[in-house]
């Protein structure tokens, strides 16, 4: 189900296209590497972990994720969903891995062969599967149920997190450091053997630079949208950030790329143009989006509706001078680590003890200065959902900041009603005017 | 006179706390954790009682409602929906561990809406790789601190050790009541192991290990026996903490094995030490325990993975089961947005069926309201296996 109307309202950020059409290129890329002959990998978010290293293995890879939310775009993720529930999967389970699950089957019934019907000419069948612990455990769980139709290994990659107070406990970064040095050592002599090279020491020391440096520009681009007006949407955050976040392409030109991205926004912010034609509230949204219905974001930019700051999960680590390290696996190792610990201190500080991934919605907020908070619970995911109910409450009680909770899902359309959310939308206003009122009696600046 | 044996064991299953407040009263101190990940070595050694939180099925979920989406681990929200309500008002603290998601975000929003004067979160790897397990011991290492800290007494090895032996002691005698269901009819049912495990789990673990040295003498002994049904069931899944779930399932079938983590799956193997006592700890609760939260992967092989090698590696150990306890048929039970056992499906329906042994998927959302229909979904897979 849609919104119905097809108008496009947000002044999306010319910058950003060249940006996207790099996840297109890359699915082309994955597709003719395998008709010369080299490998090809079906790896997960890994938060600039894993990513590096395929990269200096010259390996081509291809996101499940990132195609699940392709599939769910371009409107053909049902076919798969309903493969995923007659090979016996559960249908509460992730909706991204169901979808790929249906697509894994599909694929190998036709020998290997990605299926005609596939968008941007579907994922290849790969030399290994890369799984995370990071973030969520239905994501290994659903690589190693992938056995069942790949006859690939799988490798793990371990991804510690301790909790806020706990971090605090003497040697604890520092074994979470050790874990994931030698897990990526061991990681590196398996993926050597996979393909029957050797690691190029100096090519990974260079792209865990690159690495670093385009997530530092994409970090100050979101700087950039805490002026008022925000001069760059959410939807041009989620269309720009795949080459950061799955390390896409050539990373000279991607650096290259989120630099022209940069330089578009600040000028806007400096003549002071906004994303959408009348900036009336200034919103967050946590966590995965509605692949599926993004017009809906057009439809309440049309009510002035400006979402400013989102998907923390998808966002850049905040930059760390690692110059010292000269070992770019612990460079890597640390850097990878730094999205998550960078933030316990000032969490425990605030007593957030619920986490990093509600600490930064309070971050969020009030940095952004958000009038209000769009929380997507997904049927089918509990790692991006579990903690909104909780941030509803701390919003409120901290802030002053009321959340609108639509339950949703990333894939499957059948379990989100855009239209509910539209006719929701005016009496949250009414709420993110009055408590406007509240915060400024209450002495907040925004 | 104290009752003893079985009809203990079903007065503790009724009252859980009922103990743990009475120590806790003449100056224990007590801890719950919900999953059985947490070394009780550990809080046994420091003259800790820990005690098992577990759901209450019969309880409306309300207060939960406010903290945790719908969408939930219903046996989680029933925890913290209970803490939530003051039910675990005598604990002194609570340990959780990163077993899976749920476990791991509840255990921060249960933190947040819970004033306990101890709090400590285990981050668990995900894998068994030896630089994982080092990491397991170290934040084991890190919960002996804030156990030191708060119990202001210091960890030493005799009494650890000690401590090992106990456990030891009580994975031995479970063991042992698994084997009373071997012949057939069993000599108890899965019901009752229901209850004794629960009230196990709800006890000092010198106390449980009397009472189960008490049930396994009374249940030997006795006369009236369990009668033999239509078939033996193997019972495959997360937690079944509730012996109305059993006694449906065992309405016109013995379940006689039940792997899961309130039946015989914490209390597989033991803790062998030979040198750190520390990581003996570690390497059994990350190796040992079957929860399919941990990646489990028999080939390390760079380029291939073969299926049926992938099986054997990650269920192998449920083959002797079959044979031993002449399983004729599996239960595959899961409370409902349980992921990791819920990835699980397909593959071990896969086993069991190369196997030749037949398997059902039930999955129920932990109100007694799916009672009814978790009967029907039995009583038809048994009508399927003759």
């Amino acid at each position: 189900m849609t919104t119905g109307e097809k108008k496009r309202v947000i002044n999306r950020v010319k910058a950003m296209y060249p940006l996207r059409a790099k996840v297109d290129e890359s699915y082309m890329r994955s597709l003719e590497a395998i008709k010369a002959g080299k490998p090809t990998v079906w790896a997960m978010l890994n938060f600039c972990y894993g990513d590096p290293v395929l990269k200096a293995m010259d390996i081509e890879v291809v996101y499940p994720e990132n195609y699940g939310a392709a599939l769910a775009a371009a409107g053909v993720a049902r076919e798969y969903l309903d493969r995923a529930d007659a090979e016996g999967f559960p249908t509460h389970l992730c909706g991204y891995s169901r979808a790929n699950f249906g697509y894994a089957a599909r694929l190998m019934e036709l020998g290997g062969q990605p299926p005609p019907e596939a968008p941007m000419g579907g994922m290849p069948k790969p030399l290994f599967l890369l799984s995370s612990v990071a973030v969520c455990d239905a994501r290994y769980k659903w690589f190693q149920a992938l056995g069942r139709y790949l006859d690939v290994p799988v490798w793990t990659l371990e991804a510690p997190l301790p909790g806020i107070r706990e971090f605090q406990l003497k040697d604890c970064y520092e074994e979470m450091v050790r874990l994931s040095t030698r897990h990526l050592r061991d990681f590196i002599a398996f993926v050597e053997k996979a393909v029957g090279r050797k690691m190029d020491w100096d090519k990974l020391d260079e792209i865990a630079n690159l690495m670093m440096e385009i997530n530092r520009v994409s970090h100050e681009i979101n700087e950039l949208r805490k002026a008022k007006p925000c001069p760059m949407h959410s939807r041009d955050f989620w269309s720009a950030m795949p080459p950061a976040l799955f390390l896409l392409g050539d990373l000279k030109e991607s650096l290259q790329l989120y630099k022209n991205l940069y330089d578009e926004v600040a000028e806007r912010v400096k003549n002071g143009t906004s994303a959408i034609p009348e900036e009336k509230y200034r919103l967050v949204f946590a966590e995965l989006p509605p692949w599926h219905s993004l017009d809906l974001f057009d439809r309440l930019a049309e009510r002035g509706w400006n979402f400013v700051i989102e998907s923390f999960g998808y966002h850049p680590p905040p930059p760390v001078d690692l110059s010292h390290v000269s070992d770019p696996i612990e460079r890597i190792a640390r850097y990878s680590l730094q999205r998550m610990v960078s933030n316990y201190k000032d969490a425990l500080e605030k007593n957030v003890v619920a986490g990093v991934d509600v600490y930064i919605y309070l971050k969020y907020v009030s940095e952004w200065k958000c009038d209000g908070a769009f929380l997507h619970p997904l049927v089918s995911c509990r790692s991006a959902s579990t903690h909104l109910p909780h941030l509803a409450n701390i919003l409120m009680e901290r802030l002053k900041v009321p959340s609108l909770i639509v339950e949703g899902d990333i894939v499957d359309l059948r379990l989100f009603n855009p239209q509910d959310a539209l006719l929701r939308a005016e009496p949250f206003e009414e709420a993110m005017e009055h408590y406007r009122k509240v915060r400024r009696e209450a002495g907040f600046d925004w | 006179m104290a009752a003893k044996g079985l009809l203990r064991a079903e007065e503790v299953y009724h009252d859980p706390t009922r103990r743990v407040r009475e120590l806790r009263a003449k100056g224990k101190k007590v801890i719950g954790y919900p999953c059985v990940y947490v070394p009780l070595e550990l809080l046994a050694a420091l003259d800790i009682v820990p005690y098992r939180i577990c759901g209450e099925m019969r309880e409306p979920v309300t207060e939960a409602d406010r903290v945790l989406p719908a969408s939930f681990c219903p046996i989680m929200r029933s925890c913290l929906d209970c803490s939530l309500k003051g039910r675990h008002d005598f604990l002194d603290g609570t340990i959780t561990v990163h077993a899976s998601d749920p476990q791991e975000k509840t255990a921060r929003i249960w933190q947040s809406y819970t004033r306990l004067p101890y709090f400590h979160f285990i981050d668990m790897p995900g894998t068994t790789r030896t630089e994982a397990l080092e990491y397991f011991a170290s934040q084991l290492d890190g919960m002996v601190t804030t156990l030191e800290t708060f119990s202001g007494k210091k960890l030493s090895a005799d009494r650890l050790n000690k401590a090992i032996e106990a456990y030891n002691q009580q994975r031995l005698l479970v063991q042992s009541l698994f084997e009373l269901t071997k012949p057939s009819p069993p000599l108890v049912s899965g019901t009752e192991i229901v209850k004794v495990i629960k009230a196990v789990m709800s006890l000092p673990v010198d106390e449980g290990n009397q009472l189960l040295n008490e049930v396994l003498e009374e249940v030997k002994a006795r006369k009236e026996k369990p009668q033999a049904k239509r078939a033996r069931l193997l019972l495959w899944g997360s937690t079944t903490d509730d012996a109305a779930v059993m006694s449906i399932l065992e309405s016109n079938a013995n379940v006689v094995f039940a792997e899961d983590c309130a039946g015989y799956r914490p209390y597989r193997g033991k803790v062998i030490v030979a040198t750190d006592e520390v990581m003996a700890l570690a390497i059994h609760y990350l190796l040992e325990i079957t929860c399919a939260r941990t990646f489990v992967q028999s080939t390390a092989t760079p380029t291939k993975k073969d299926y049926q090698q992938d099986l054997q590696g990650r269920y192998g150990y449920l083959k002797s089961i079959i044979s031993d306890w002449k399983i004729d048929g599996v239960i595959l039970l899961l409370v409902r947005y349980c992921d990791p056992f819920a990835f699980e499906v397909p593959a071990v329906k896969d086993y069991f069926a190369s196997l030749g042994i037949p398997a059902t998927y039930i999955e129920y959302d932990y109100t007694e309201g799916s009672l009814a229909p978790m009967r029907t979904r039995v009583e038809a897979f048994l009508e399927t296996i003759g």
